[in-house]
């Protein structure tokens, strides 16, 4: 173990060094979160506080929360899904490309002028929350997935054809069926932007309950306490998603090695 | 040297251009090759292309598999699904599939383990599911690829890879093989490998047409028996731009066909094209 290599670029270290280096940061943002709670003027709430923040969080019904903010997150992650799979794998078609490229623009519009017009066109709260979840998951989802089809390689789809495949034979057996781990992945990689968008979300509808009801009435009163327990509660779902969907992939696809 | 006979046409190249955005990159290419028949041997026939970077070998293999369509010309290949007619075997225009294609990163299916993939070569073979098994397994014994059947192609060697891709076309189109650049970039181990599949697909029938491209003209005096070089004609005393057949070298006729070991005509040849090569 050589500390001076720790701060070479490109260096490869041993295990022991990666360990090491971890325990160091660990310890490092443990140490700043009780510097930062000390004092009369302190930045985050205290780990004694943070520990009653989820305790009283767990008596209220925590796990129902994230039940709910699970299904409203599961529920918007399968039609958008949906949605995004058959836009871009339509957009090998010349007529339907520029829809699937239109549909990849429209990511930078602004949230409040599309919910805008949800509004006006739906009237139930849940729907509206589905919806924009939906709706913002499929954008940044579509351009993940017409990205990926650009890289897939000529030789791929000349292979498919040598084979005698049919264009669509090409669609399936190359894009559909042969990046089915690239989905899973890609799925993985949005669903941290819906995560992210859900304590917003959960707001509209505050009846619903969910993580972001819980973090936003935690808010009103200042239970800093309670609120950064939320924060960790919501990461460790976010993660815990994460680490499913990618045992996921390498469990059902053995030769997806990426 | 070997006796042959030359029977009916099996490639038939018919001034062929290939056009991108108006830049001709091949143009009046032309060229028929025969089934050779060796007498007391079951051979088929083994074509190498030769010629320099962006002289247009790769746009020519892809229309000659069907892959793309010619500008202007025609590829025609006997249509064996029609009865002789006259004492001739009917013709078609090649189409896709009809051509086996391996290019030089041996691209295989990324979901698919090597029995799958040559069962999906066969999909639409008209025998029973029994007999294709059948014929899968003794291909995979005769291949060496019967201990990773069940392996994907990121689990297989280098070797096992070039076999898979080269056994799937095999299957999947019959007599013609196309390979661009099959030997590039290969260890000597590797490319021990594909010269063997060469003398597979070579000695598995008569009407077997493995056409191959490579820099290595040595290899391709070695292996082939007809041997095209392309290159870019001079027109008014400068090179042109559009790549052509600019000469032919029937080993064959020469003598230096299927030979076991070179010798110093087979050398002379080398440095015949190689001299062309150059100035092309």
């Amino acid at each position: 173990m050589k500390p001076a290599t720790w701060f070479k670029p490109f260096e490869t270290i041993d295990r022991g060094s990666r360990i090491t280096i971890l325990t160091i940061w660990i310890v490092m943002v443990g140490g700043f979160w009780v510097l930062a709670s000390t004092g009369s003027k302190h930045l985050f709430p205290t780990p004694g506080q943070v520990c009653e923040g989820f305790i009283s969080l767990f008596n209220e019904g925590l796990v129902v929360h994230i039940a709910s903010s699970l299904a409203l997150c599961f529920k918007a992650t399968f039609f958008s899904l949906l949605i995004s799979l058959l836009i871009a794998y339509a957009s090998p078609l010349p007529f339907l490309k520029p829809l699937a490229v239109a549909m990849s623009r429209i990511r930078y519009l602004p949230l409040t002028g599309i919910t805008f017009y949800l509004a006006i066109l739906v009237s139930d709260a849940r729907t509206m929350q589905v919806s924009v979840l939906m709706i913002f998951m499929s954008l940044y989802f579509i351009t993940s997935l017409l990205a990926m089809l650009k890289d897939i390689p000529v030789e791929e789809i000349d292979h498919a054809r040598s084979l005698k495949c049919s264009r669509w034979e090409v669609l399936w057996e190359v894009v559909i069926k042969g990046r089915i781990d690239y989905v899973i992945d890609m799925l993985r990689q949005n669903l941290a932007i819906t995560w992210m968008m859900l304590v917003t979300v959960e707001s509209i509808l505050v009846a619903a309950g969910g993580l972001g009801v819980l973090i936003k009435n935690s808010d009103k009163f200042m239970n800093h306490g309670r609120i950064v327990a939320l924060q960790l509660v919501i990461l460790a779902v976010g993660l815990l998603l994460d680490a499913g969907l990618n045992a996921l992939r390498k469990g059902f696809f053995r030769y997806s090695t990426f | 040297m070997t006796a042959y006979e030359q029977k009916h046409t099996l490639l038939h190249v018919d001034n062929l251009s290939v056009v991108y955005d108006g830049k001709t990159i091949i143009k009046n290419i032309s060229f028929e090759e025969k089934d050779t028949v060796v007498p007391g041997r079951e051979q088929g026939q083994i074509i190498a292309f030769l010629g320099r970077s962006g002289r247009g070998k790769s746009t020519l293999f892809r229309t000659l598999t069907g892959l793309e369509a010619p500008t202007t010309g025609r590829v025609l290949i006997p249509d064996y699904s029609k009865t002789v007619h006259d004492g001739q075997q009917p013709a078609k225009m090649v189409e896709e599939g009809d051509v086996g294609f391996v290019n030089q990163k041996y691209t295989l299916f990324r979901h698919k383990t090597v029995e799958q993939a040559l069962a999906f070569a066969l999909r639409r073979s008209p025998l029973s599911a029994t007999e294709k098994a059948e014929k899968i397994n003794q291909y995979l014994a005769d291949w060496g690829l019967e201990k990773v059947k069940m392996q994907y192609p990121n689990e297989l060697s280098g070797g096992q890879r070039q076999r898979t891709a080269i056994l799937e076309q095999l299957l999947n189109s019959g007599h013609y093989m196309v390979l661009d650049e099959p030997f590039s970039g290969l260890d000597i181990g590797n490319i021990d490998n594909v010269r063997k599949a060469f003398q597979l697909i070579n000695r598995s029938s008569e009407l077997s047409t493995v056409i191959f491209s490579t820099h290595d003209i040595e290899l391709a005096v070695e292996l082939a028996d007809s041997i095209y070089i392309i290159g870019y004609p001079r027109e008014n005393g400068s090179p042109g731009t559009s790549g052509t057949i600019i000469r032919h070298f029937d080993l064959k006729k020469m003598g230096l066909a299927w030979s076991e070991k070179l010798n110093s005509d087979h050398y002379d040849c080398i440095k015949e094209i190689r001299d062309i090569m150059l100035s092309s």
